[in-house]
């Protein structure tokens, strides 16, 4: 079963003078971490918002074509019944908690859907469990660490039992270990709880080794969709995208330039360590400078 | 900044444990009862019994300092004033100018300004003692729409965070060498205007995305919500309750049943 799938769609907000987002056809599996590579304005937050019902139930403009969750046409549900199956987390952590308490923050959602009380307080326990906040549930929203707030915002979507995740740049406030700490959980809830994971983010090196897919967005148009290490092959390419590539695949396209035979694509120290040695053991001293 | 908004201490008096409605309900009687009363003795009792209950309820004594200075400074300034605005009665004990300060209207200063102290008192034992939401919960209990006390319980969230996005745009603004506190009034407010334009700025995108989020959270999915934790009430509650409403109720026979003057 597709997890998402778009055809046809395209998307023009008010007033403006191109689509927004134009996008003949993306199928996202069940249970597939994608990584939407895309610099500002390419259409990221536009397909999240198409992914969840906000677009067009909240925010108007002119759209086309069909949006399918979990085979049910978007269009046809609202916002809060597609809740039960796509969590949004947005890219403020700041504005998108607004209770006094984290676990309130974790209830709102089930307590929104009419679930039973002691329902609730196990997914509260459950969420707040899988994004590593276990027994804050005291605790202030506003007294968290930027990444302890992000994750929180994911609790609070986990706890209405979603099959997908959709985050919109959910790691641009925090820092690099932050931001790893956030992709190793969404990485163990696609492993270990089958939930398909659809991040937009500008962040290729780190997101390389968590998704199975990378999809390239520029001017709301898909330019490019393949598994991390072929896409960040071309690292021109990504650059034009407005997106940074590794520097370990950049040193990659660089010794691939220079030289004859297949061209190299490792992301990782390892990876290039042993495509070097194999390929051309002449080349280990300069890498290794 | 945050001393000023949530007086609320974590401390395990009996009063953090009431039932927040029946606190609320409580402290409005008492206020009821504070209007009622209209002697000075029974009133400086009153007096007397909030202070000692604001006393139970063990929030420290830096807080409560803080809390009472103004409540000490508008009864000074309430027995200072009433005399000069009240000149009926005798006998008139002296005379500023055409201004004659009687007897009685010193009396009626000082007991207006102990009915003040009470009414003001008595809603700091709610604050000390009542977390923001417990009292929006207490709220959307007895009645109150859900939409209403999710957005007084938001703007209870975001006061402090938009004040340190207020710091943080002067901040930048003082690094750009803008200065806020010099020139005139006029000149000062003009200033104020680059900070206020992104602060509104921002507060609308927040405002913005907090919508989005709501959505996303199913908010208004069903007309009857659940309820994570609910308040119920115990019998210490009930005990409560009905001494509060006797607090009341005595003294109200009493002064217009049986003519008591009180």
């Amino acid at each position: 079963m597709q997890a998402l799938r778009l055809e046809d769609v395209r998307f023009r907000y008010p007033g403006m003078s191109g689509w927004a987002l134009d996008i003949p056809s993306l199928g996202i599996g069940q249970g597939e971490f994608v990584t939407v590579l895309g610099p500002n304005g390419a259409g990221k937050t536009t397909l999240s918002f198409l992914a969840n019902g906000l677009i067009p139930k909240s925010i108007k403009g002119e759209s086309e074509g069909s949006v399918e969750v979990f085979e049910h046409k978007a269009s046809e549900y609202s916002v809060a019944q597609l809740s039960t199956l796509v969590g949004m987390v947005f890219q403020e952590p700041e504005s998108q908690l607004f209770c006094m308490s984290a676990e309130e923050e974790v209830a709102f959602g089930p307590e929104n859907l009419a679930v039973p009380r002691d329902e609730i307080a196990r997914r509260v326990e459950w969420a707040l469990g899988l994004v590593g906040l276990k027994g804050m549930n005291g605790r202030s929203p506003s007294t968290l660490s930027g990444g302890q707030k992000q994750r929180l915002a994911i609790a609070a979507a986990l706890s209405m039992k979603p099959s997908m995740l959709v985050l919109d740049e959910p790691a641009y406030a925090l820092d690099p270990v932050g931001r790893i700490e956030l992709y190793t959980i969404l990485s163990d809830l696609k492993t270990n709880h089958g939930m398909t994971v659809v991040v937009m983010e500008r962040d290729a090196e780190a997101l390389a080794k968590f998704s199975d897919r990378f999809v390239v967005l520029v001017g709301g148009r898909i330019t490019a969709s393949g598994p991390p290490a072929a896409v960040l092959r071309d690292p021109r390419f990504l650059k034009e995208a407005g997106v940074s590539p590794p520097q370990l695949s950049e040193v990659a396209s660089m010794i691939s330039a220079r030289r004859k035979g297949p061209p190299l694509g490792f992301l990782t120290v390892e990876e290039a360590v042993a495509e070097i040695m194999v390929n051309a053991p002449r080349h280990t001293r300069m890498v290794s400078r | 900044m945050t001393g000023l908004l949530d007086l609320y201490s974590e401390k395990g008096s009996f009063l953090h444990r009431l039932d927040p409605r029946v606190k609320l309900l409580a402290v409005l009687l008492l206020s009821v009862l504070a209007f009622m009363l209209s002697e000075l003795l029974p009133l400086v009792l009153l007096l007397a019994f909030i202070l000692l209950l604001l006393a139970l309820s063990k929030s420290s004594f830096g807080k409560a300092f803080f809390a009472l200075k103004f409540v000490v400074r508008l009864m000074v300034l309430i027995t200072l004033l009433w005399p000069l605005f009240d000149r009926s009665g005798t006998p008139v004990l002296f005379s500023i100018g055409p201004l004659d300060i009687t007897e009685p209207a010193i009396w009626r200063g000082v007991t207006s300004a102990v009915r003040i102290g009470c009414f003001a008192t008595v809603w700091y034992i709610l604050m000390f003692t009542t977390q923001q939401r417990d009292l929006v919960r207490a709220l959307v209990k007895l009645g109150l729409r859900f939409d209403y006390g999710l957005a007084l319980s938001i703007s209870f969230r975001f006061i402090p965070t938009f004040g340190l996005t207020i710091e943080s745009i002067k901040d930048a603004q003082r690094a750009r060498a803008l200065e806020l506190d010099k020139g005139s009034f006029i000149r000062r407010s003009k200033n104020y205007v680059s900070v206020l334009v992104p602060a509104v700025v921002s507060a609308l995108r927040t405002a913005d995305t907090l919508a989005l989020t709501l959505q996303s959270r199913a908010y208004g999915a069903f007309r009857d919500r659940t309820y994570l934790r609910e308040i119920r009430m115990r019998p210490s509650d009930y005990v409560a309750l009905a001494v509060a409403v006797l607090a009341l109720l005595l003294p109200a026979l009493a002064k217009y049943v049986y003519g008591v003057p009180l």
